[in-house]
C-alpha cells in the first residue's frame, strides 16, 4: 500500500514540480514499481479528462499580492497577543477628574447660588414702615455698602428740618 | 470598578469636609466689629468740640461714596464682639443705637434704632475689612452716618 507522501511525490512528478535529481529517482521507482506506474497513469488520465473542463481562475489582483495577503494574515494570527495598552496615569486621572470636577463645580454653583457658602453679598433689607425710601449703593471693589435712609434724624447735631443732601 | 467609585467618593468627602470645616470655623469665632457714629457737614469745624475728624481711611471711603459733604466728624466709636448666633446692641448716642446679630459665615443682621424704635433692619455679608454705611439726612443740610466695620 502506497503511503500518502509517495502518492504526492508522483503527483508532483506529473506536474513537473520536482527537481531534476528527484525526478530521476522517481523515474527509476516507476520503472520498478507497477503500483506506482499505475497510479501515475491514472493521474495522467484524470488530468487529461479534466483539462478541457477546468475553468481558469482569474484573480482580481496579482498573484504576488494575493499570496502576500495570505502571508500577512498568517503572520498576524501567529503573532502573540499584544499586551493591554497601559494608560498613562494623567490620562486615567483626567478621565476621573473631568466628571468629578464638573460635578463639584455644579455643587459649588448650587451652594453659592443658594447662599449657603459665605453668605450672600447682596443685603436683604427690611425697612421700617416709616422708612420706605431707603436707597442702597454698593461698591464691590472698595468693599463698601451704603444704605441711605429717609429716616429724619432729629437732632443729634442741629435743630432745623433736613434737606435732601444725597448727590 | 470599586476604585473607580471610591475616588469620586473621596473627592466629595474632601469637599464636604473642607466646606463643613470652614462653616464650623466661621461659627466658632467671635466677630469683632467697630461701629462709628459720624456727622457729615460742609462746615469746616464741628460746633461740638468733642467731635474729631474721622480717620483718613474712613474719610477716603466716604469720598468714594456718592455723598456731597466735605467734612465728617466722629461723634462716637465703639468696638465690640459678637459671638456666633448672638446679638449685641450698642447705643451710639442718646437716640441712636445699633444691634448686630452674628449669623455666621461672615454674615450679620443689622438693626438700626432711632429714639428706641427700629428704623431699618437688614442682613449683610461683612467679611473682614468690609464696611457697611447706614446714613440719612440731618437738619441744616447735614447728615448722620453709622459705619460698621468688620475687624476680625
Amino acid at each position: 500500500m502506497m503511503d500518502q507522501d509517495a502518492q504526492l511525490k508522483i503527483q508532483a512528478y506529473l506536474d513537473g514540480e520536482l527537481p531534476e535529481a528527484e525526478a530521476q529517482e522517481i523515474d527509476r521507482w516507476l520503472a520498478e514499481d507497477e503500483g506506482a506506474a499505475a497510479l501515475l497513469s491514472e493521474l495522467r488520465n484524470t488530468r487529461k479528462a479534466l483539462a478541457g473542463h477546468d475553468q481558469p481562475l482569474q484573480l482580481p489582483e496579482t498573484r504576488e499580492f494575493f499570496w502576500s495577503k495570505i502571508e500577512r494574515e498568517i503572520l498576524r494570527q501567529e503573532s502573540p497577543q499584544t499586551a493591554p495598552q497601559i494608560v498613562p496615569w494623567w490620562i486615567a486621572w483626567r478621565r476621573l477628574l473631568m466628571p468629578v470636577g464638573g460635578t463639584v463645580a455644579l455643587v459649588l454653583a448650587a451652594l453659592i447660588a443658594g447662599g449657603l457658602l459665605g453668605g450672600s453679598s447682596r443685603p436683604a433689607m427690611e425697612t421700617a414702615a416709616a422708612d420706605t425710601g431707603a436707597l442702597t449703593y454698593r461698591d464691590d471693589d472698595g468693599g463698601n455698602t451704603l444704605v441711605w435712609l429717609s429716616y429724619p434724624a432729629e437732632n443729634e447735631f442741629a435743630e432745623s428740618q433736613p434737606a435732601s443732601t444725597l448727590q | 470598578m470599586r476604585a473607580t467609585l471610591a475616588i469620586p467618593a473621596l473627592w466629595f468627602l474632601s469637599a464636604f469636609i473642607m466646606f463643613g470645616s470652614s462653616g464650623l470655623r466661621a461659627h466658632a469665632e467671635d466677630m469683632k466689629l467697630e461701629v462709628q457714629l459720624i456727622w457729615g457737614t460742609n462746615d469746616d469745624q464741628s460746633p461740638d468740640k468733642n467731635h474729631q475728624p474721622v480717620d483718613p481711611d474712613i474719610k477716603k471711603r466716604l469720598k468714594e461714596l456718592p455723598l456731597k459733604w466735605s467734612n465728617y466728624f466722629l461723634v462716637n466709636r465703639k468696638r465690640f464682639d459678637v459671638p456666633p448666633l448672638a446679638t449685641k446692641r450698642e447705643p451710639l448716642s442718646e437716640k441712636c443705637a445699633i444691634e448686630v446679630k452674628n449669623l455666621g459665615n461672615d454674615s450679620i443682621e443689622v438693626t438700626q434704632f432711632g429714639k428706641g424704635q427700629q428704623v431699618w433692619k437688614g442682613t449683610q455679608a461683612l467679611p473682614k475689612g468690609k464696611f457697611l454705611f447706614l446714613g440719612g439726612n440731618a437738619p441744616n443740610a447735614t447728615s448722620w452716618l453709622v459705619i460698621l466695620k468688620r475687624i476680625e
